[in-house]
């Protein structure tokens, strides 16, 4: 009892201390680890889209969705690389966790979000229409009965045919490449996919190609992320936010397509998915 | 802390002894006792904040902000109805005008509620200003398109085509600008509020925990401060002792309380009341932009298929099945299954949940019958279609939605009212409560340590 009594102060505050010490690392583990918690991210960025996400011969990228990705990385305070990656790996490269981010014209889908999350949409897209500089077409409607050309794997022709309902006729090939050569010699009447896109092969391809500036069927371009992380998703929602607010996104957009015909009368701010 | 630390290295010869070690226990006591109290008024002061912000900042902003995008999207509605009546409903467009203004009354209150909710957010109140200026301007333009409108005098349906090149410009800016950035302010609140309910809900527990210790090592002190008085002093009970104890484990076991309390306030304003309001939010926002772009559809010919394709995109968002286009989706949704995601897939369980659900499948229904007729060339038949059963269905849908959004908001207010209600009380208790235990501790002491002079 004596020695109870006469328990030095020192040890008492020791215990307090030792107690308090438990309580504060017990509770410190989170959830899940976000994106946020690292220094250097990988950003999956397309290769192969002219002014869109473009690798240049040096090795460098370039392009309106690799200035987004820096204003983005920028303002999450991140040092970064970027990572080359196609239409089809987009999904892949943030399950697996090769990439940490992926601005890559990454369109919003409910069938996506199974796999990945997405922060923005940063940019709202329309399916759209190149056309010879001589032909008459300015509608989805005026596709009907005219060829259009298909690539293999992407679903821009069959939205024409089975979401808006108009019957044209479908020439597949392979790549973008080859749809081109094939508006120029005649042997389709359009192509059609993402304006963004088609902005940038008409602007390499530099022949008097023209955007009809249809926009049918809105796109969302979204930044990809892995699946369910909301910090790293609301960061970014708000770094989207300050690059519309501060004259960002104006500027990048001007710069890359400015001179594609593409229509920047109106600077469409997006609205936001969500995070959760 | 410093002062039960210090305490044994000062004692000078005279302080050694029984008179030393009274005091030397009761500072250790009543340290201690600081403690509890601090870490007391830590606790309930970040539960306060985690109330305030989610319940009377963010809160009430979610509410502002979405009534504010509501009566945007509506008066772009109204102009586009106003502008397929043409000459053929009189009376349905002075309604249409009369609405109009209203909702611009609106929208301006909503902008100084939210200007006034944003406070010292620089990225909210820059977003703010922004709505303010391009209200300015779609009022013009949404003007110029009326004016030219009217001057036309053309038969229910499609108005000229200058016509709708001068409401392309207003509902431009409307869709792609100022409603995106009142939705965008309201989603801002969800994150504002996670990320406090995430911060408090790590600290309040922890505070609390540091209340527990710093309660039980009082309440020890004391028990030891008696038992060593008693055995000095041949007393069995020191009345004053007891009574503090017993009032520091009341203060311990009421505080222990209401921070869990607190806890569980913050824990059912977000889960079940903040969250389902504003998604609710979200889903009436996005509706009501949907039955906008069913007069768009019609009163743009060119656009048609632009406007088709958003409300089905739109549609999807709320109630997702998995369709190819919007004959697919209407034989889905129309069809009555309810295995559906999409922002309102978890929150249409219960009963008036399912009211909602039946509220949108009739909305959906209409809009079959709607398209049939234009589709069909009878624009006629197809403008009355959108201004009779359609509005009429959607109406019904958005009150049912509303009414949803009020029993969560029902919720929200309770659990905020009764986390505050229990922090005044225990804010009206404390200092009372400190001064008992430290005057009975003093009267405990000091008769004894008078025996010594």
């Amino acid at each position: 009892m004596k020695r109870v009594l006469g328990m030095p102060p020192a040890g008492l505050l020791a215990v307090l201390l030792a107690v308090a010490a438990v309580l504060v690392t017990g509770c410190g583990i989170r959830d899940q680890e976000s994106i946020l918690d690292k220094d250097e991210i990988v950003i999956g960025v397309r290769p192969d889209l002219p002014l869109v996400g473009f690798r240049t011969p040096g090795g460098g990228f370039e392009g309106f969705d690799v200035d987004v990705a820096r204003y983005v990385a920028g303002k999450l305070d991140k040092e970064f690389t970027f990572l080359p990656t196609l239409a089809a790996d987009r999904d892949d490269v943030l399950v697996d966790g090769r990439a940490d981010m992926v601005v890559a014209t990454y369109t919003i889908s409910q069938d996506r979000k199974a796999n990945v999350s997405f922060a923005g949409p940063y940019h709202i897209s329309y399916q759209d229409i190149l056309v010879r500089a001589d032909e008459t077409i300015k509608n989805v409607r005026d596709l009907e009965g005219r060829r259009i050309c298909e690539v293999t794997g992407a679903n821009a022709a069959k939205r024409v045919v089975e979401e808006r309902k108009v019957a044209a006729r479908v020439v597949p090939f392979p790549d973008y490449r080859r749809c081109l050569a094939a508006l120029k010699s005649n042997q389709v009447d359009a192509v059609t996919t993402n304006d963004v896109i088609l902005a940038g092969l008409a602007a390499q391809d530099g022949a008097g190609l023209r955007l009809a500036n249809a926009q049918f069927n809105e796109q969302r371009s979204g930044i990809g992320l892995p699946k369910g992380d909301v910090p790293a998703c609301e960061a970014i929602n708000r770094a989207i936010t300050d690059m519309y607010q501060d004259g960002t996104a104006e500027k990048l957009l001007k710069k890359w397509f400015g001179k594609s015909g593409l229509d920047l009368d109106t600077i469409a701010v997006p609205q936001f998915e969500g995070c959760s | 802390m410093t002062l039960v630390r210090t305490r044994p290295g000062t004692s000078s010869p005279v302080e050694r002894g029984v008179p030393g070690r009274i005091r030397v226990i009761s500072g250790i006591t009543v340290a201690s006792l600081a403690l509890l109290f601090v870490a007391l008024a830590a606790g309930s002061s970040t539960a306060r904040d985690g109330l305030q912000v989610i319940g009377r900042d963010a809160g009430p902003q979610v509410v502002a902000t979405a009534g504010l995008y509501l009566a945007l999207s509506d008066m772009d509605a109204q102009v586009a109805n106003v502008l397929v009546m043409g000459d053929g409903y009189p009376r349905e467009r002075e309604a249409a005008t009369t609405r109009y203004e209203q909702q611009r009354s609106v929208a301006n209150q909503a902008l100084l509620k939210a200007f006034e909710l944003s406070g010292d957010n620089p990225a909210e109140r820059l977003t703010v200003q922004s709505v303010l200026d391009g209200l300015g301007r779609y009022e013009r333009l949404a003007g110029q398109a009326l004016l030219l409108d009217e001057r036309s005098g053309h038969a229910p349906g499609p108005p000229p085509e200058e016509v709708v090149r001068s409401y392309r410009d207003a509902t431009d800016l409307m869709r792609q600008v100022l409603l995106p950035q009142a939705y965008n302010l309201t989603l801002e609140n969800g994150t504002i509020v996670r990320g406090t309910y995430d911060e408090k809900a790590f600290t309040v527990p922890l505070l609390r925990d540091a209340v527990v210790v710093a309660g039980v090592v009082a309440i020890g002190c004391l028990l030891w401060l008696q038992i060593f008085l008693a055995r000095r002093f041949r007393r069995v009970f020191g009345p004053a002792l007891i009574a503090a104890t017993l009032a520091t484990a009341l203060a311990l076991v009421s505080g222990v309380a209401v921070l869990g309390q607190d806890m569980q306030a913050l824990r059912s304003a977000k889960s079940d009341g903040f969250d389902s309001v504003l998604t609710l939010a979200k889903a009436r926002a996005i509706s009501n932009s949907m039955q906008g772009d069913q007069s768009r559809y019609l009163l743009d010919e060119e656009r048609a298929d632009t406007y088709e394709h958003t409300y089905l995109d739109k549609s999807m968002s709320v109630v997702y099945f998995e369709a190819g286009n919007l004959d697919a989706y209407h034989r889905k949704v129309t069809t009555g299954s309810t295995d559906f995601l999409g922002l309102l897939g978890p929150e249409l369980g219960g009963r008036q949940g399912k009211a909602a659900l039946a509220a949108y499948r009739d909305f959906q229904a209409t809009d079959v019958e709607f398209r049939r007729l234009a589709l069909g060339g009878q624009t006629n038949e197809a403008v009355a279609e959108r201004l009779g059963p359609v509005t009429t269905a959607f109406t019904a849908y958005d009150e049912a939605l509303l009414k949803l959004a009020e029993t969560h908001q029902g919720v929200f207010k309770r659990a905020i009212d009764a986390g505050e209600g229990a922090l005044n009380t225990l804010w009206l208790l404390l200092p009372f409560a400190i001064g008992a235990i430290g005057l009975l501790v003093i009267a405990g002491v000091r008769p004894r340590l008078k025996e010594y002079r």
